[in-house]
């Protein structure tokens, strides 16, 4: 009697622990460009972080890593999302070959890229014309200024950017720059969507990001998409090497809005 | 023999008023000041300043009251205080870069390890660590049920609540929330917690047992950046310190509405309530200066200069 109760608990117990553990989800991710591209030290601190987190909701994030002289004849499908460092001549190859797959573009900066909208590319890293505008607006304040528009710096401490900035350092012993944090967002955007929504399907998650997403990448947060495919942003203002201001810059930036930066029209 | 008796008895008569009025006090951490601020209760004024070490933020007290401890980030350390004699007891080692903690009915501290991604357990009797529990990126707040069957850790970048089993010290359950969730209360059987997210403004409701959000809703500022929430004590009504709002926010526990927010000085993070629910006190980081809110009229009584940045805030009734 007492060894049927004992089998019988044990019963309920093993599917009842069943029903409780989430359905494994399991997402990857390929990278293309060449090794040594900061950006995909940052796509791998993003790779760790996700599977942290998805450690506790049941989730897996692998990575490929590829070269782009191994992009005809790849197989694509099995992946959520392609991260490049790529040039916008190979991007807009890719884009049309790869037309139902996320591109995130991590390195080219173009402005001409982000004028002809294409569909399924999304720019992380900011365009020229962002960072011209930003100085712009920094001349306008500062007329004796000779600073460098950038998206990141090491020494950025404001939105829990010294944490990122220090887990990374502790990961990779090099400061976390334009590029890595580029890899970095591209990939937390993605699992922490995944995360919320369980979309596992490039396209969906593209169609998400585009319209659905309000991104906290430690630098501010509500950043979004444009029509362009450009991620809006703070851009920083560095001399010597030290962050001067942030743009949109109060008071100056025209209008008073992340949309003070960079193209906000498809030619 | 008799005046001798009355003389005795007025002198201890008078002497006890004397403690009694030093029992109550407010303890405030203050980041930059590198001290703790001691406030007392019944005139509302600073009595004493402990200088404890570089960057104290976290906060609290024994469950019998007879130990004050303290977070002293910088030195990755809890330092341990008489509260009664402002003496320094002890001190001990708590991992890197402690900074949140709660103090579990056993006497136990449950410490956020912001750095490590882990939240830690220690006896503060023996120094000793007890258990270490691996959470999400940037484990901040720390909440204890009121009876300990349970322990919230949020994790900030990972945007979650960790419900920790206790005494095995175990993760139960974790719970998706809005972005960046800061800090966290529990009801009083431990079924419900709130906590604040730094991103959207907002506060969450939270079924603990069921792991899932009951309600969201807005602190009325999307960009103030909530941290400490608090619960009255019939339990129809949360305050949260709105950080750059520069208020304290009352919304109702059941619907989540806003009742009505209170002025209080700048970037108000801490939040502690008196034993018996008459006061709120606020550290108000960028002001250097404590609020005493009356809670029946929900107005700020009383503004006491602290030292710079106070952070943390804990109330010693008796």
């Amino acid at each position: 009697m007492l060894v049927r109760k004992f089998c019988y608990l044990i019963f309920i117990l093993f599917f009842s622990s069943l029903s409780i553990a989430a359905e494994l989800i399991e997402i990857d991710f390929v990278y293309i460009g060449e090794r040594e591209h900061p950006s995909l030290l940052g796509v791998n601190q993003g790779i760790d972080e996700s599977n942290l987190q998805g450690q506790f909701l049941n989730q897996k994030y692998n990575l490929d890593v590829i070269t782009s002289d191994k992009i005809d004849g790849y197989d694509f499908s099995k992946y959520i999302a392609v991260l490049t460092s790529l040039n916008s001549k190979q991007l807009k190859n890719l884009a049309k070959q790869l037309s139902n797959t996320l591109i995130f573009n991590l390195a080219d900066e173009s402005n001409k890229l982000r004028h002809s909208c294409i569909g399924n590319i999304l720019h992380i890293t900011p365009s020229n014309k962002m960072k011209s505008d930003a100085l712009e607006q920094l001349k306008i304040k500062k007329p004796e200024s000779n600073a460098t528009a950038q998206s990141w710096h090491y020494s950025f401490v404001k939105f829990a950017a010294r944490d990122l900035n220090k887990r990374f350092k502790k990961n990779y012993q090099v400061k976390m720059n334009d590029h890595s944090w580029a890899g970095w967002a591209a990939v937390k955007m993605t699992s922490d969507t995944v995360a919320r929504t369980q979309i596992t399907n490039s396209k969906e998650m593209l169609n998400y990001l585009k319209n659905e997403l309000s991104f906290d990448g430690q630098k501010g947060s509500d950043m979004n998409f444009r029509i362009t495919g450009q991620l809006r942003q703070l851009i920083l203002l560095v001399e010597n090497d030290k962050i001067v201001t942030e743009a949109p810059i109060r008071g100056v930036a025209k209008p008073p809005t992340l949309d003070s930066l960079g193209i906000l029209e498809c030619s | 023999m008799r005046i001798s008796s009355i003389f005795l008895s007025l002198i201890l008569f008078l002497s006890n008023v004397v403690v009694a009025n030093a029992d109550g006090r407010i303890f405030v951490t203050n980041e930059r000041s590198n001290t703790v601020s001691v406030i007392d209760a019944k005139s509302l004024t600073i009595e004493s300043t402990i200088e404890i070490g570089k960057r104290p933020r976290g906060i609290g007290l024994s469950p019998d009251n007879t130990e004050l401890y303290v977070a002293v980030s910088e030195e990755n350390k809890i330092v341990v205080v008489d509260p009664d004699t402002l003496k320094i007891l002890r001190e001990f080692e708590a991992g890197s870069d402690p900074e949140t903690f709660g103090v579990h009915p056993n006497g136990n501290i449950y410490i956020s390890n912001e750095d490590d991604a882990k939240a830690t357990v220690f006896d503060p009797k023996t120094g000793k660590k007890i258990a270490e529990i691996k959470v999400g990126l940037e484990p901040e707040g720390v909440a204890v049920s009121p009876t300990g069957e349970r322990v919230i850790v949020t994790s900030e970048s990972t945007n979650m609540l960790h419900v920790i089993k206790t005494p095995e010290n175990i993760i139960e359950n974790n719970i998706l929330v809005g972005s960046r969730p800061r800090a966290a209360i529990f009801n009083n059987s431990g079924n419900i917690a709130y906590a604040t997210a730094e991103i959207s403004g907002e506060v969450v409701k939270v079924d603990i047992v069921k792991g899932k959000i009951i309600q969201t809703a807005s602190t009325g500022d999307s960009k103030s950046k909530p941290k400490d929430v608090i619960l009255s004590k019939d339990e129809n009504v949360i305050y949260v310190a709105g950080g750059r709002a520069n208020k304290v926010v009352v919304m109702d526990a059941n619907t989540l509405e806003i009742i009505k927010e209170i002025p209080v000085g700048k970037r108000v993070w801490g939040l502690a309530m008196s034993g018996n629910g008459e006061y709120i006190f606020t550290t108000n980081g960028v002001s250097g200066t404590v609020s005493v809110i009356d809670t029946g009229k929900n107005e700020v009584i009383k503004t006491i200069k602290v030292g710079e940045f106070p952070w943390g805030v804990v109330v010693k009734d008796n």
